[in-house]
């Protein structure tokens, strides 16, 4: 990459308040070293126990649904022939909240299908969200079922607004998704 | 094995279960890379712990923060809890939740709610520092 793309790269992070941003390969290894350097600057930066928890547990669902449901997108496989979804994590401070984004490459069906799920558990209640999560407790866990994973329910629910997606259309049947969920500090 | 001695990991719970205590301690955070893999084996040494004769076990579960792939395995262990307690067995069920995390406390109560056998007692975790 020649230097000019990189400090592009640094200029565009610099633009907002971020806590924490990770882009590359996810892996359960990566969720667990981010997940550890999130934990600490939340402590070092926050002083709402509650909002460090939901912002933690939702980086995690989201994490681990990049792990999951991503495909590898336009790179090329690695050196060892393993699939590793390649992803993008965010924590952005925006005053009083804290802004969690994920980005990733799935198939363009499954894409759509995700967008009104976000939707459908965006017009939910929190009592509605509650039910529908214990509902979905005891159901098999299908990563193309028609309703919400309990991981996307627990997000909306410890998110503070309804939940934000968007999606970009790529080459070979894909499409980057994009989540964003905000959770608010103590009043 | 119907006892076991788990020590806690940056993504599991330590879990002890003993014959001699007649308890089941789960504490710490629940978030592993696999989940069946990790709560099966738990399961199982409950089942063979009841199996053994044993007629009571005190459960307490201090998580302070577990996954919702977590969530759904510890309500298969409850429900596995359930049916001992609906064949005589005498279980109670203490579990520890954050005051200010609704979420926890909900699913605690939820559970609660769904079991017939099963007493589980809320209590609140006292956060040390």
């Amino acid at each position: 990459m020649e230097f000019d793309r990189f400090h592009q790269f640094g200029s565009l992070l610099l633009q907002d308040d971020f806590v924490l941003s990770y882009s590359g390969y996810v892996t359960e290894d990566i969720l667990e070293a981010v997940g550890a350097t999130l934990r600490q600057r939340l402590a070092d930066h926050v002083d709402s126990p509650r909002q460090i928890r939901n912002v933690f547990s939702i980086f995690v669902e989201l994490m681990q649904n990049v792990i999951r449901y991503g495909t590898d997108g336009p790179q090329p496989e690695n050196e060892c022939g393993s699939k590793e979804s390649f992803g993008l994590v965010m924590v952005v401070q925006k005053g009083n909240c804290l802004d969690i984004m994920s980005g990733n490459f799935i198939v363009q069906d499954d894409a759509e299908i995700l967008r009104d799920k976000v939707a459908f558990l965006n017009r939910k209640t929190p009592t509605e969200l509650r039910t529908l999560y214990r509902t979905r407790l005891r159901q098999p866990p299908e990563a193309n079922s028609k309703g919400a994973s309990i991981g996307l329910i627990e997000i909306a629910r410890r998110s503070s607004i309804p939940l934000q997606c968007d999606m970009r259309y790529a080459d070979d049947g894909l499409c980057f998704f994009m989540v964003k969920a905000s959770v608010q500090g103590a009043s | 094995m119907a006892e076991l001695n788990l020590s806690a990991t940056s993504r599991t719970p330590a879990v002890s279960l003993s014959k001699a205590a007649s308890h089941l301690k789960i504490e710490g955070e629940s978030y592993p890379e696999d989940v069946n893999g990790f709560y099966m084996p738990i399961m199982q040494a409950v089942d063979r712990y009841f199996a053994d004769g044993k007629e009571s076990l005190a459960v307490e579960i201090h998580l302070i923060y577990f996954n919702s792939s977590s969530a759904r395995a510890l309500t298969e262990l409850l429900d596995s809890l359930e049916g001992h307690a609906a064949n005589g067995a005498s279980i109670t069920f203490k579990w520890f939740c954050d005051h200010d995390d609704d979420i926890t406390r909900e699913f605690a109560e939820d559970t609660a709610m769904d079991m017939e056998h099963l007493k589980i007692i809320i209590a609140d975790m006292t956060r040390d520092g």
